[in-house]
């Protein structure tokens, strides 16, 4: 006779109780950071708060916190509305970048033209560049039955050397020193600051978005046929639902709002196209659109916290030396501990006795 | 029944319940070495369950089952299958980027390193020992469907079963494979294996059973010999089952104009159908479970394309009619499939009322869900859906309030063409008399095709049946025809074809 474990999945998930399972998975995963930090011989608990006030103790610190969740906010967005069909597009970093590319063309190409046309045709450049981005493994997976998450991970590698061709070639400064960046954009491609803060209109894009993704999903036939197609696609296909038609409107749309964000990063970030703007932000992307559960409003939560763990971060590489990838790897315990703490809500274990 | 050993495996009152639904009930069962048994049943008889039981996949809800006299509980395969039990399964399990050997030894061999060489000398003895020609070496991948059936008996041999289970071993063979099967059947039980061997096909049973066991409704109602049968006819009767257990008030209904039509229809398992279906009348589909009637659905409710033939809808051809973007008055299906095809569990009960609803509660892009939920909190009354809360998903209801909801909504499309495929299958007695009420009801405006095995069912709502077997019709008459009525169940076994009617 012994003890066994044994597991059975829950008649309902969890409800009430996912809130508190959430809570203690991200406290698992500072607590399992911590340790690591420990283990390197640094003060965890001060480092922990190195990170906090670093990314939202000061006015300066919130705005940058700010500032990097915008682009993560409409990446993760974007995959958001493609996971909903069950579609797992994770290219929203080379959907970002050919956004960026797009936007950085029309800044470059129509420079005489006064903000009110340039900006509205550099979101829209952006928009359609990202979006056939996202179209082209849907594309594929329709008529060549591939799978899109392969397709759109290597089509990533495919954006960002494109990136870098256009920017140390046919693109680059001349007045540069070498350095592999188009030229800075005039003014009037340049994304405008709010006020006297740090902060760009960028933001209200952002806002703009998040509520248009609600009433999509919420109030339109559209949004209501890719739910289903999403949670059953025999069913879909039983009710007619436009299943290969809806596969292809989420890919663009994923693309097109990865692509916004790229355009935003060039013009009011970065005021050029350059390496530098690929740092990974459409894979935090995706770890945010699951820790949000696809729901614009958490996306946005969880945009900031893990915009704020990279700026605390970089504060921790100051005052402790801690090597930047420590982020990544806090990002990664996050995305870990609230995965496993997902199994607790559908599953729920039993002790019981072997015969 | 009698035989001189003690039985190997015996079943003991064994009863199992899903729901409402009793899918075995009291089931007393021996098991015999070197034996053949038959478990000769319609679908949804409950075979598959009571197997299920023997190989440790569900555990039965009352009962015993016990090996040499010894009382036993599976509470999982492994533990059926090291007592000597296993089971091949309709749809296999084998890793098909493996060779046979590999798939044999998977999970059995000892220690770290692996003998290539022994493993295949293994297999290549034990498939000698039970006749079996089979290439070791050769990928799952390249095998056809009897040559994987054997490396699945294999699998079993392998383990040392005594008890070899067997669900409808003849479903994905050919007629030559299915004769290798059969020698290989009767080797076993000659070197001493017990074989069970599920099926709902009459000639087979009677070619390579001993004894027959015959399930109905969950409870086993007939054992006896092969030797004992006299007539074909007479088994197919027992199996199938004609007493009517429910009538209800069918008025004849004044036909109208032809609504669908098939005219040489083919499609995978579909050969040449041709059918008509008027406004105000029942055609019932009858035939045994996968004799191509699922084709003959899945191609007229726009789920496959004809492979060749016609279809016309409500006077569109097939194409046409599956471009045409309507979900009022035109056609219903209601499928048998109600959890995996007709129903997104997770979601709840509006959108699932919205599911083939949508256009009708859409204004231009928008969704009116409002309108949707208020007006299916009304059908939740009138079909009495329990729990009756729309806002609950439909995975939390019973087999029976799903299908209610599933047919509420495709009423409520008021559909001039209705596909119901065993619309009362898993539905207790009292909600299968709702379900003939409403179908009786709907063909005053429209016509229905009413795909069912169940005998009973179609002979109280038909007006006319058109019996299946092996993908074709064999024949179609209106159910006043009692000459033709009485020998269903042979045309549903296969045992009459429309040429040789004069045998009777």
């Amino acid at each position: 006779m012994a003890i066994s474990l044994r597991i059975r999945k829950r008649q309902t998930p969890l409800k009430l109780q996912s809130g508190l399972v959430l809570a203690g998975a991200l406290v698992l995963s500072l607590a399992l950071s911590a340790l690591l930090l420990k283990l390197q011989g640094k003060p965890a608990g001060q480092a922990m708060l190195v990170i906090f006030q670093g990314a939202f103790g000061s006015l300066w610190a919130l705005e940058d916190s700010l500032i990097k969740a915008v682009p993560i906010f409409l990446c993760s967005l974007g995959v958001a509305v493609a996971f909903r069909l069950q579609i797992w597009n994770i290219g929203a970093e080379g959907q970002y970048a050919l956004g960026a590319v797009g936007a950085s063309w029309v800044a470059l190409s129509f420079p005489s033209l006064p903000w009110y046309l340039l900006q509205p045709l550099m979101l829209a450049a952006a928009s359609v560049t990202g979006g056939l981005w996202g179209l082209i493994p849907a594309v594929l997976k329709l008529r060549m039955r591939t799978n899109e998450i392969i397709v759109t991970l290597m089509l990533n590698y495919i954006a960002i050397l494109f990136l870098d061709y256009l920017v140390y070639g046919p693109w680059k400064d001349p007045r540069s020193f070498g350095f592999p960046m188009t030229r800075q954009f005039d003014t009037a491609a340049v994304v405008s600051k709010i006020g006297e803060s740090n902060l760009n209109w960028g933001i209200l894009v952002c806002v703009a978005a998040g509520v248009i993704f609600w009433i999509f999903f919420r109030f339109t036939r559209y949004g209501y046929e890719i739910k289903a197609g999403g949670e059953n696609i025999r069913a879909a296909r039983y009710a007619r639902i436009p299943y290969d038609y809806l596969v292809m409107l989420v890919m663009v749309l994923s693309g097109a709002l990865a692509g916004w964000a790229g355009f935003l990063e060039v013009s009011a970030t970065v005021n050029r196209l350059e390496p530098s703007i690929m740092v990974g932000y459409g894979y935090t992307a995706i770890v945010v659109a699951w820790l949000a559960r696809l729901n614009p409003l958490f996306i946005g939560v969880a945009s900031l916290l893990l915009a704020g763990l990279r700026v605390g971060v970089e504060q921790l590489q100051l005052d402790f030396q801690v090597p930047a990838a420590f982020g990544q790897i806090m990002e990664g315990l996050i995305l870990l501990t609230v995965l496993a703490g997902g199994f607790f809500v559908n599953y729920r274990f039993y002790l019981g006795k072997k015969d | 029944m009698s035989s001189p050993h003690p039985p190997l495996v015996r079943l003991e009152k064994i009863s199992k319940s899903f729901g409402d639904v009793h899918a075995n009930r009291d089931i007393v069962l021996d098991i015999h070495a070197g034996r053949i048994k038959a478990i000769l049943g319609e679908n949804g008889a409950g075979k598959s369950t009571l197997m299920a039981m023997l190989a440790g996949q569900l555990q039965p809800d009352g009962g015993r089952i016990l090996i040499n006299g010894q009382p036993v509980r599976f509470t999982s395969t492994r533990q059926a299958i090291q007592a000597g039990i296993g089971m091949v399964y309709q749809h296999f399990k084998l890793v098909e980027a493996m060779t046979v050997a590999e798939n044999l030894f998977l999970s059995q061999e000892k220690g770290f390193w692996l003998s290539h060489r022994r493993m295949m000398e293994r297999t290549r003895q034990l498939a000698a020992r039970y006749h079996m020609t089979i290439d070791p070496a050769a990928k799952i991948d390249d095998l056809s469907m009897g040559e994987r059936q054997r490396v699945e008996i294999l699998k079993l041999l392998r383990r040392q079963s005594r008890v070899l289970i067997f669900d409808e071993p003849t479903a994905v063979l050919t007629p030559p494979e299915i004769e290798q099967l059969f020698r290989a059947l009767r080797e076993m039980s000659q070197q001493g294996k017990a074989i069970v061997f599920i099926s709902h096909k009459l000639d087979e049973v009677m070619d390579v059973a001993d004894e027959i066991a015959i399930l109905r409704k969950g409870r086993i109602i007939d054992q006896l010999d092969v030797a004992e049968v006299t007539s074909k006819a007479e088994l197919a009767r027992r199996m199938v089952g004609k007493e009517v257990l429910l009538e209800v008030d069918r008025r004849p209904c004044k036909t109208g104009n032809v609504l669908l039509e098939a005219e040489n229809l083919s499609g995978e398992g579909l050969e040449g159908v041709s059918l008509q279906l008027c406004r105000g009348e029942i055609l019932g589909i009858v035939g045994v479970a996968g004799n191509g009637q699922k084709s003959l659905a899945e191609i007229i409710c726009g789920l496959q394309p004809p492979a060749s033939g016609r279809v016309r809808i409500l006077g569109s051809d097939w194409k046409r009619f599956y471009a045409t973007r309507t979900d009022k008055k035109t056609l219903s299906y209601i499928p048998e499939d109600r959890q995996g095809l007709a129903t997104c569990l997770a979601m709840n009960l509006v959108e699932n009322f919205l599911l083939t609803t949508r256009l009708t509660f859409s204004r231009g892009v928008w969704l009116q869900r409002q309108q949707a939920r208020s007006r299916l909190q009304g059908l939740t009354g009138d079909f009495d859906i329990q729990p009756p809360n729309v806002d609950a998903t439909a995975g939390q209801l019973s087999g029976g309030n799903l299908q209610k909801l599933v047919l509420a909504r495709e009423f409520f499309r008021e559909p001039r063409v209705i596909v119901a495929e065993q619309p009362t299958q898993g539905l207790d007695v009292a909600a299968t008399e709702e379900v003939w009420k409403l179908l009786l009801a709907a063909r005053q405006n429209a016509g229905i095709l009413l795909i069912t095995g169940d005998l009973a069912e179609a002979l109280a709502l038909c007006d006319r049946v058109a019996v299946m077997f092996g993908g074709r019709i064999v024949d179609t008459f209106p159910t006043t025809d009692s000459e033709k009525v009485e020998r269903i169940g042979m045309m549903m076994a296969g045992l009459e074809t429309p040429g040789k009617v004069a045998a009777g």
